[in-house]
């Protein structure tokens, strides 16, 4: 790929060190004899000779532009390889980032973990009350019910009977209501505890985790029932009632005075009534 | 070659400690293609340098192995540029840890990773019809419960797959760690995909995807993987199985069958530990209530009041059986896996009917065999 313009020679084809050699001089006339032939060959001689010198000179030349440009295209802007110090810092460093993810990431393992087992054995030990309360509820209603029933055979009045049972189904309702208070509470608090957690690790975003919407409790009908027979409804199966039939402020105060003690042992009144008007909104 | 690569392999993570930092020395813009922590990267390279170097004389199984990593590669940003950094940086590690290194061992390796680079690059190429990978939009994301959520994607360019398959994803809340994930309906040409996400503790991917995304957020999805290996042409009625989230997969084959005519009866066994981890509840209970073929059953393991069936979803899939003219796909924990595969063969379900994956804590990408980490 030459870029410098040769001297045309015989007819335009570059002058080679064998045209000269060879070239043949013809004599012009008779009475005027041409150069000298001596002087002519060794001239020729000569010109061939400077010019085998130039052509391995330029080819010399070239392949070194060539291996000059292909070491600058291969290897590109590469500095030359890396100290071996250089390798070791980058090496070591990488070594204690991976420490230390590994690290947050343990952390964060154990925390949630305990987190979580902690959230379920609350939340068992919330459902055992709740569930307690409920039967003991149900056994009080059956025997208010047991004791009227008694005494209506003398009297004649039923109302007694059903708005006895009616304050017993609100009970119940408001144990139900209150079950899930407390459910909501605990989610509430293992979800700090995991944002918590969350902040442990490096690139956790600090803004507090939001608390999901509850599920909506509502039973799913969902394909052949479990091949068990339903479980009694002691254990307060989801119910719709969850939304519809909260309890108000005047519900609970109405409730029996045993129950409201209860009810303090896990909360206080005033939290769970601040959680129910949350879950309206 | 393989005595050479031994020695460096000995010094265990020394070894590709020592090239990445060499890596990122000479080509520091390959450093962003790698997640912030290298440890599993590591272990990775190794391993498939060993599978490569075991089977450098056996070209029959080697090529489809490169080929799927070459593949694989793409999504994650590596271009053709890229291996000649990568191979020198290795002769420069091989060397390194050999005190024989010479030139004919100089010349092998590089002969062989030129192969490795060119079957490799030739794979990736021959996908260039493909995106490298596909961003994907985050349209809705739901709290289901204290550690799952249901993510709404849709990826600009809709992102082929079919149901059963898992695609890998990224967020760039936690770069360059891709997990698989299986979307729970089947393939939309609008690109919508459902995701079930559960926070492993530790888990970086997860739990950013359940606690720390939101919507409007982007992620990047990867070409998609057959794990479960789903038959749609099959007409067999189905049983399908789900321990956790492995609801997904199984979600999307009764779409499909859905949007295929309903041509198949379908059961499905939900199982979860208590009710409230029951997340999909809302849907399962409306595809139950629209789909005459459809019946879903859940079964509650640790809760003996439960409304629902009571006990492992195993035991309650095998108490409601026969099944053995079924088609079987369990897709679950592991021991949830194994418990209901175990029941449903002594059910005399023939092993090839019976299909299955496996959801466990850490999904990372495929190994050298493309298998999907188990």
């Amino acid at each position: 790929m030459s870029t410098t313009p040769e001297p045309a020679g015989f007819g335009g084809r570059r002058l080679s060190p064998a045209d000269v050699r060879d070239v043949r001089f013809g004599r012009s006339s008779v009475f005027r004899p041409g150069y000298d032939d001596v002087e002519v060959d060794r001239f020729l001689e000569r010109v061939g000779e400077e010019l085998s010198r130039l052509h391995a000179e330029k080819a010399e030349l070239r392949d070194r532009v060539h291996a000059l440009q292909a070491r600058l295209d291969d290897d590109g802007p590469r500095p030359e390889a890396p100290s071996a110090q250089a390798v070791g810092i980058l090496a070591a460093a990488q070594q204690t980032a991976d420490q230390y993810v590994a690290e947050a990431e343990a952390i964060s393992r154990v925390m949630t973990a305990e987190a979580r087992e902690h959230y379920e054995e609350q939340v068992r030990e919330a459902r055992e009350k709740v569930g307690a309360m409920i039967q003991a509820a149900h056994e009080a209603a059956s025997r208010i019910a047991a004791a009227q029933g008694t005494a209506a055979v003398a009297a004649q009045s039923g109302t007694v009977d059903t708005r006895t049972e009616e304050e017993l189904q609100e009970q119940v309702r408001y144990l139900q209501a209150f079950g899930q208070a407390c459910r909501a509470q605990l989610r509430a608090y293992l979800e700090a505890l995991l944002a918590d957690v969350e902040r442990e690790w490096g690139a956790a975003s600090p803004q507090a985790v939001p608390v999901a919407p509850r599920p909506q409790a509502e039973p799913l009908r969902a394909g052949r029932a479990s091949a068990d027979p339903a479980p009694a409804a002691v254990t307060a199966a989801p119910d719709p009632a969850a939304s519809g039939a909260a309890p108000d402020g005047e519900g609970s105060g109405a409730a029996e005075p045993r129950t409201v003690e209860a009810a303090a042992v896990l909360l206080s009144d005033e939290s769970l009534r601040g959680q129910e008007a949350g879950r309206r909104q | 070659m393989r005595a050479n690569f031994a020695k460096a392999a000995a010094a265990g993570d020394e070894a590709p400690l020592w090239f990445y930092a060499h890596l990122f020395l000479t080509h520091p813009e390959t450093r962003q293609l790698f997640p912030v922590s290298m440890a599993h990267q590591r272990d990775r390279l190794f391993a498939a340098l060993g599978e490569v170097v075991a089977r450098v004389d056996d070209l029959d199984s080697l090529v489809p192995i490169l080929q799927q990593l070459g593949r694989d590669h793409r999504k994650f940003g590596t271009v053709t540029e890229h291996y000649p950094a990568v191979g020198a940086s290795l002769l420069a590690t091989l060397e390194h840890f050999d005190e024989e290194w010479d030139e004919a061992l100089a010349a092998d390796w590089t002969a062989a990773y030129e192969l490795v680079a060119s079957v490799m690059v030739q794979a990736a190429d021959e996908m260039s019809d493909q995106p490298p990978w596909w961003d994907a939009e985050v349209v809705a994301h739901e709290r289901r419960t204290v550690d799952t959520a249901v993510l709404r994607l849709r990826s600009k360019v809709p992102l082929p797959y079919r149901p059963g398959e898992s695609i890998s994803l990224e967020t760039e809340l936690r770069p360059r760690l891709w997990r698989y994930y299986s979307p729970a309906n089947a393939f939309r040409p609008d690109g919508e995909l459902e995701i079930h996400a559960r926070a492993q503790p530790g888990g970086p991917v997860s739990t950013a995807l359940v606690r720390q995304v939101h919507v409007g957020d982007v992620l990047r999805l990867g070409p998609p993987v057959d794990h479960m290996r789903f038959d749609p042409d099959s007409d067999r009625d189905l049983l399908l199985v789900a321990g956790g989230t492995g609801l997904a997969p199984l979600k999307a084959i009764v779409d499909h069958v859905a949007r295929n005519g309903a041509q198949r009866r379908v059961d499905l066994f939900v199982g979860v530990r208590l009710e409230e981890d029951l997340y999909d509840r809302e849907d399962l209970t409306r595809l139950a209530q629209d789909n005459p073929w459809l019946t879903v059953t859940v079964a509650v393991s640790e809760d003996e009041h439960t409304q629902f069936a009571h006990g492992d979803v195993g035991e309650v899939v095998a108490r409601s059986g026969p099944w053995g003219s079924r088609e079987a796909y369990v897709a679950g924990p592991p021991a949830m896996v194994d418990d209901t595969v175990g029941r449903l063969r002594q059910q005399g379900l023939p092993e090839e009917r019976i299909r299955t994956e496996v959801f466990a804590p850490s999904r990372p990408g495929p190994d050298v065999h493309g298998e999907v980490t188990t």
